[in-house]
């Protein structure tokens, strides 16, 4: 099944990960020991025969860009069509130093490559969600249901950054459009949208007329009476990660079996970068407990209640617990960390402890020494 | 297109002294160390020694070999001027055979290796593991203006007499060669890893061939003629880990040695990576009750039970209550609540039933007849069963004799 064109927004967005996205936006953010969250965006769409896709970035992509590479990981290396990364150079106007304002303004960004789109019709996704979903349904259901757009939400109203909620009736039709609530209420929007491209093509066109960028209000809110607005809602896992609370509290409920088995439901594989690192090992007094422990990682000491990137070591004598450690942290003998999350090739000298809070995870930046 | 130098990897072998392990693949792609499969070995150590071109010898069963190495592409050998390519036995106008020995492997290939153009061929095997530098065995092969170069290493004496023995002169020419003599002269023995002129091998392939007599082999008739003929032959001195794979204990033996860095393999090292098709696989994870130590996990694997001394591949399951120790488990297999896993090497697939009873110490065995437990892959074991130390049961779990 080709019929379907994905686009995926992993531009620099106002969010509150503070050292976590110094170098990286929320769409590259390591997640679950070996994933980076755009994976689940890509495998989702792989998952339901979606090959061509386009990338919408600007600012901090360089992590990004290493990370998809020429997409093949996905299969997404292909002759016709295959993953298409969208920098902003292509930007008919002066596209400035600022990110884009909203989806439609980087729509609008990349109308050419609209125009180029073979699929009948699109899925807008958000490179920082977490989830496995089955998109060959979504896409099913919109067409069973003559939606003009079909909006994904959760089955929650959970406080998300900078979060959509829907208000629907009971045949799931839209009715209210809500943002920037004190309270949230209403059901979450998962920001994954399904179209017809053309209807795409004439939004963005009409926007970037009246200079509108915002989907949610420019499009969502605004033709609300004019549009068949189809909500499908997904009831399994799906985080949206855009605050260093929300990305510690989502990253541990994967100790949660149930969660684990939602995620990485064996049907619809999440596919990530190799590491070529070489099998994990458990030292003789080494202690893991309720831990999800990615390849390459040496463990001597003990860890519990924790995440472990690739090529984590824990020396003799360390205590991890309800910590988050990027790839090639290194925890020298009798340091103690216990809620922290450290980036990526962190080292703690012997001795040190870092203690943070279930409600104020610390962050340690990208290479720092302590 | 030119290049200086290609390899030529022989993974023909049946490997019939890994018994059940082997009965649907060739050697080279049993499993090992987790995450690896034997040609995992020899194909990383090409692309860290710069060698960009790989001609794979396949003959028995190569399906899975064939789809393992796919493209290339893990080890970085899918270049478009060179990569790696499968060379199984083809019809020529003239007909053709079956690889009748290592050497006639390389014959029926020549083809193949003239493509190249190569000044040098590199002749590996794909049952061993070891992290070598090729590239280094290559200059000691041009320095001392050599027409081929064997790489070997010391072994004890006592054992001298299980290998092919070089005796050198003062500056490690060889002067002689014995394959498993009686009465070895020296302690050096042969790796089975050659660097050959590709000029002075194309000679001698061909003249071989052309022997009725011959077996076709390297050890047995090429290497001999060669030094008979007076052709300098170059001794390479390996120091490090290496070992030949080919019998159940010393597979065993490997995977345990890699637990333990001091043995000399040491697969974390990242300036020698060995690379490996990986499946996908959510991390590992493992539970509140788990007890793990001194054993290496992979990916996919979830651990609720008590595994010591052994290596996991991807997607193993230890349920909690059953434990495993001093064992290998190949990928995706799953031990249900209580059973129990002692020296033993589990194939990929199995599934043992709860309260199982596989393997045993080697303390354990009455007759004082102790040996490894082994299981082919697919094996499934009902609820309850014992399997004693050195038994051998085929995918249907009936007991097969080694």
């Amino acid at each position: 099944m080709n019929r379907m064109h994905g686009i995926i927004f992993a531009y620099e967005q106002r969010g509150e990960l503070r050292e976590l996205t110094e170098r990286r936006t929320a769409a590259s953010m390591p997640f679950g020991g070996r994933y980076r969250a755009v994976d689940f965006a890509l495998s989702n769409l792989l998952n339901a025969g979606v090959t061509d896709v386009g990338m919408v970035l600007h600012g901090r992509y360089q992590s990004m860009l290493d990370h998809v590479g020429s997409g093949k990981v996905w299969d997404m290396s292909r002759k016709r069509g295959g993953l298409h990364l969208l920098p902003p150079f292509n930007y008919l106007h002066e596209w400035g130093v600022t990110p884009f304002r909203g989806k439609m303004e980087a729509l609008a960004g990349v109308r050419d490559y609209l125009n180029e789109i073979r699929q009948d019709y699109v899925v807008l996704m958000e490179g920082d969600l977490v989830s496995n979903l089955p998109l060959a349904d979504i896409l099913e259901q919109h067409i069973r249901t003559h939606a003009d757009i079909t909006a994904v939400c959760g089955d929650d109203s959970f406080a998300t950054e900078n979060g959509t909620y829907f208000e629907k009736d009971p045949d799931g039709r839209i009715r209210e459009v809500l943002f920037n609530m004190h309270q949230p209420r209403g059901y979450r929007s998962l920001d994954v949208f399904v179209m017809s491209t053309d209807l795409l093509r004439s939004l963005v066109d009409e926007c970037q007329a009246r200079d509108q960028y915002s989907f949610r209000r420019d499009v969502l809110q605004a033709k609300q009476d004019l549009l068949h607005l189809q909500s499908y809602t997904f009831s399994g896992f799906a985080a949206q990660i855009r605050s260093v609370q929300e990305y510690y509290d989502r990253s541990m409920q994967l100790l949660d079996k149930q969660i684990r088995e939602d995620l990485f439901t064996s049907d619809r594989p999440i596919r990530a970068k190799g590491a070529d690192k070489a099998s994990t090992y458990i030292g003789p007094d080494g202690v893991c407990l309720n831990s999800l422990v990615a390849e390459g990682c040496r463990i001597e000491g003990t860890v519990v209640n924790s995440i472990l990137f690739p090529g984590v070591t824990v020396e003799k004598g360390a205590k991890v617990e309800d910590c988050i450690l990027f790839r090639g942290t290194t925890v020298r003998e009798e340091a103690r960390l216990s809620h922290v999350i450290t980036d990526k090739h962190v080292e703690l000298l012997p001795g040190r402890t870092m203690v943070g809070h279930t409600a104020y995870p610390i962050v340690i930046a990208k290479g720092s020494v302590i | 297109m030119k290049k200086e130098c290609i390899a030529m990897l022989l993974a023909g072998g049946q490997g019939s002294r890994l018994y059940v392990l082997t009965g649907a693949m060739a050697k080279p792609a049993v499993p090992f160390g987790g995450k690896f499969r034997i040609i995992d070995f020899p194909l990383s150590n090409c692309t860290n020694s710069g060698i960009d071109t790989v001609g794979v010898l396949t003959q028995y069963r190569p399906m899975e070999l064939n789809s393992y190495i796919g493209s290339g592409q893990p080890w970085d050998l899918d270049s478009s001027s060179g990569g790696v390519h499968i060379l199984p036995p083809y019809m020529g106008s003239k007909g053709g055979t079956w690889y009748k020995g290592t050497a006639n492997a390389i014959y029926q290939n020549i083809g193949f290796i003239d493509q190249y153009q190569p000044e040098y061929v590199v002749i590996l095997s794909g049952d061993h593991i070891y992290k070598m530098d090729y590239s280094e065995m290559l200059r000691r092969h041009k320095e001392s203006d050599a027409a081929c170069t064997i790489s070997v290493m010391e072994v004890p004496w006592e054992e001298a007499s299980r290998f092919g023995i070089m005796s050198v002169d003062g500056e490690d020419m060889i002067t002689e060669f014995a394959e498993k003599p009686r009465q070895p002269k020296s302690n050096l023995a042969s790796m089975g890893i050659y660097v050959f002129s590709w000029k002075a091998l194309r000679r001698y392939l061909t003249e071989d061939e052309a022997d009725p007599g011959s077996e076709n082999d390297f050890g047995k008739n090429i290497i001999p003629k060669m030094l008979a003929d007076g052709q300098r032959m170059a001794a390479f001195r390996f120091q490090g880990y290496w070992k030949d794979v080919g019998t159940l204990t010393s597979l065993w033996d490997a995977n345990m040695d890699m637990l333990s860095p001091e043995s000399g393999l040491d697969l974390s090292d990242e300036s020698w990576p060995i690379f490996a098709r990986s499946v996908d696989a959510p991390p590992i994870y493992m539970g509140g009750d788990s007890r793990v130590s001194h054993s290496a996990i992979n990916r996919g694997c979830d651990i609720e039970g008590t595994v010591e001394n052994s290596v996991l591949s991807p997607r193993v399951t230890v349920e909690k209550g059953a434990k495993v120790s001093y064992s290998v488990l190949l990928p995706g297999v799953t031990v249900e609540t209580g059973a129990v896993i002692e020296y033993a090497i589990i194939g990929e697939g199995c599934h043992i039933g709860k309260d199982c009873r596989v393997g045993g110490a080697p303390d354990s065995a009455l007759d004082g007849k102790w040996d490894l437990t082994v299981l082919a892959p697919d094996c499934q074991l009902e609820d309850g069963r014992e399997v004693a130390p050195g038994i051998m049961l085929d995918h249907h779990g009936k007991e097969v004799l080694k």
